[in-house]
């Protein structure tokens, strides 16, 4: 018996340490990888005023970029910036290219099938913008017309829809060809952010750009891959806090001078 | 947004020269790779072999470059489960298809080797592989070399396709320029200008080599 | 991660990728139809006429085929209007293909061209043809058979090319793909399935383009 009990004792002796070593707790997720490598790499779009812009010296700046580092920031990650057209934001992440985009993806049940919303981090409205000598003022206004939008938007799935039949749809790759074809005169007006808007404006006042039709509002909020789910919490997480000390809600003015409106969770 | 286009912003695209050069020139160098062996195994006496490299060229000269850029940077890490960053993607998808057309070159200036030279060869009892090693790879090199240089002007044109997925090379810049500045009077031509400026020395250049190269060999390339 | 591919879907939809198919064979074939007549003038010019037509000819080849064609389409979409012409879409990629196959077409029929003796002209003359007749039986006809490999080649890279069209909104398959690549978000599927129509049509086109051959060099001809 003695020689048993040794033996046995001898046995766990050599079998725990195999079992901490050959047992992971888990598979490893997107946020392990991210801590490990410490990199985050974060899809974004700077041809899309104000949320991603390229500033003065050619570096990524705009409300959701902003957001992007000081969440790695906080998150104590390198950021590596993954530059995206409109149509590239979903691919880029559902490729691997990047672990989250953050590029005002607006929240559709659409979209939710293929990848997962964190919660909001803002509100958006899409409006039919151009210039002052184009006519329009209400829907059935639209007939004939050549209407400007980019694809994988929110405008894309929303203008379809309330335009009606004989309105020319002009579909652009991205928003900065959009914006072109409609300073180019190439399009009657075009549908996107009513930020996009007022930079646009801004920018051209010759052509006294101005706001015809409302199409939608909506909340956009950053996304992750289906499945992962501890990122998704971090980053919750995360707006969480950053709702409660005010960053967020600073950071939405300084880039689009407008008040955060009250950000609802999911 | 809205500022006018200065010295700024015609700094910015120089500053995306490198990035379109080093492209067109990793590509290069990829395709040389793949393009070899493309070439060798359109002549080998194995037809499966030759079947392959057939259906690679053709493969790639008969889809747009574009779609090879989408399927590659968007479905490498769908298809292979490997993750891969933008630089690597697209330097691969543009080595592919550098491979086969550069094969596809490098196969009609080693068939232009007259018949005699590998029966003389063959006659030293030298085998396939030596043959081609010893005796036609040099003078096939020599005979490519005009629309090789004609082909890698056609691909430091094709990198600016790249800016359609967002990746930052010449004309991205370009577009980039435009968006900032609202003026695609001024920044499309003068993008325009640039890569005339990059091209056309190469093109001159292939031209006049292929003046000395013997032109009743036949190959011509139009690229 | 774990990808699921959902080909299903694109099938779904494959009624309207055809209509995108028809399209851009449609605007490949007017732009082919079109770019030959542009090279032939260019071609005839460039070889027979007086010195500043060969100058203003040689600067025109040079320049497009010297910067790439995705900057071409912008220039003739965006910067245009700025100076007041103002192209729909279709008609920009119309005329942007259309100068493009032009200036790559006329250096292969310049070719073909120069590549006629001098004597059979000088016998023509001699048999009293007018100068018409001659261009068109001695120098044309003949120029054509020979460089018409080449000529197909370049028109089926026209047609390929024709997918970066869609940047500038231009409907044609690449951009009914992306329309439905980014509503379902099944790109890879879509990308994948719109490859595989180019190659069917570059096949199709290539097999067209040789029953044309024989349909208008070799039919009822001995030699």
């Amino acid at each position: 018996m003695k020689i048993g009990l040794r033996l046995m004792m001898l046995a766990m002796l050599v079998a725990m340490p195999a079992m901490l070593v050959a047992a992971p707790a888990r598979a490893e997720s997107t946020l392990d990888k991210i801590l490990k490598e410490k990199k985050i790499r974060v899809a974004i779009d700077v041809g899309n005023p104000p949320f991603g812009i390229l500033d003065k010296d050619g570096q990524p700046d705009g409300s959701d970029v902003a957001i992007a580092r000081q969440m790695a920031k906080d998150m104590g990650v390198e950021l590596e910036f993954v530059q995206v057209p409109s149509t590239g934001r979903i691919p880029a992440l559902l490729a691997g290219r990047a672990d989250v985009t953050i590029a005002s993806i607006s929240v559709t049940t659409d979209r939710a099938k293929t990848v997962m919303y964190c919660n909001p981090n803002g509100a958006l409205q899409i409006v039919i913008f151009g210039p002052k000598g184009v006519a329009i003022k209400t829907p059935a206004d639209l007939v004939g017309k050549r209407i400007g939008i980019t694809r994988a938007t929110l405008e894309e799935a929303t203008v379809p829809k309330m335009a009606p039949q004989g309105t020319n749809i002009v579909w652009f790759d991205d928003i900065s060809a959009t914006i072109q074809a409609m300073l180019s005169g190439q399009v009657d007006a075009v549908a996107m952010t009513s930020f996009a808007g007022k930079t646009v404006a801004d920018g051209n006042p010759d052509k006294q750009i101005e706001t015809k039709l409302p199409v939608t509002t909506a909340f956009y909020g950053p996304i992750v891959r289906p499945g992962d789910f501890e990122l998704r919490q971090w980053i919750n997480t995360w707006l969480f806090l950053n709702t409660q000390n005010g960053t967020l809600a600073s950071l939405y003015k300084k880039y689009t001078g407008l008040d955060l409106p009250p950000l609802p969770v999911f | 947004m809205g500022r006018s286009f200065g010295t700024g912003e015609f700094l910015f695209l120089l500053k995306a020269i490198p990035s379109t050069l080093l492209l067109s020139l990793g590509a290069l160098a990829g395709g040389a790779i793949v393009g070899l062996f493309v070439a060798i195994l359109r002549i080998v006496p194995s037809r499966p072999l030759r079947w392959l490299a057939t259906s690679y060229i053709g493969l790639f000269q008969g889809t747009p470059v574009l779609m090879q850029l989408f399927v590659t940077y968007y479905g490498l890490a769908v298809l292979f489960k490997i993750q891969v960053d933008a630089w690597p993607a697209v330097l691969l998808a543009f080595s592919l298809y550098s491979g086969a057309f550069l094969g596809e070159i490098w196969r009609g200036s080693i068939e232009a080797i007259p018949r005699a030279q590998w029966e003389a060869a063959e006659c030293l009892s030298l085998g396939f592989p030596k043959q081609l090693w010893y005796v036609i790879l040099l003078q096939a090199a020599r005979i490519s070399i005009p629309p090789t240089v004609g082909f890698a002007v056609q691909l430091i044109k094709n990198t600016s396709i790249a800016a359609i997925i967002g990746f930052v090379e010449l004309t991205r810049a370009g577009q980039l320029m435009t968006n900032a500045t609202f003026e695609p009077m001024i920044v499309y031509p003068i993008v325009a200008a640039l890569y005339f400026i990059l091209c056309w020395p190469l093109s001159l250049v292939a031209q006049t080599l292929e003046r000395h190269i013997d032109a009743a060999l036949g190959i011509k390339q139009h690229f | 991660m774990n990808y699921v591919f959902q080909f299903n879907v694109v099938w779904d939809h494959l009624p309207e990728l055809l209509e995108g198919a028809l399209l851009t064979i449609q605007l490949s074939a007017t732009a082919m139809a079109l770019g030959l007549l542009v090279a032939i003038v260019c071609a005839y010019g460039k070889s027979a006429g007086p010195p500043p037509v060969r100058w203003l000819v040689a600067a025109y080849v040079e320049l497009i085929r010297n910067t790439p064609f995705l900057v071409q389409i912008f220039i003739f979409y965006f910067s245009l209007p700025v100076i007041g012409i103002r192209l729909t879409a279709n008609t920009a990629a119309l005329v942007a293909m259309t100068v493009n196959l032009g200036a790559y077409a006329a250096e292969i029929v310049r070719a073909g061209i120069e590549a006629i003796p001098h004597g059979q002209v000088e016998a023509a003359r001699a048999l009293g043809l007018k100068r018409l007749q001659i261009f068109r039986f001695i120098i044309i006809f003949p120029a054509l058979k020979t460089v018409y490999p080449a000529l197909a080649s370049q028109f089926i890279l026209l047609m390929l090319s024709s997918s970066v069209v869609s940047t500038i909104s231009a409907v044609e398959l690449t951009a009914i793909t992306n329309s439905l690549a980014s509503t379902t978000f099944r790109s890879f599927e879509f990308y994948f399935v719109a490859t595989g129509l180019y190659l069917a049509m570059a096949l199709g086109f290539r097999a067209g383009l040789g029953a044309i051959y024989w349909a208008v060099f070799q039919r009822g001809r001995t030699a």
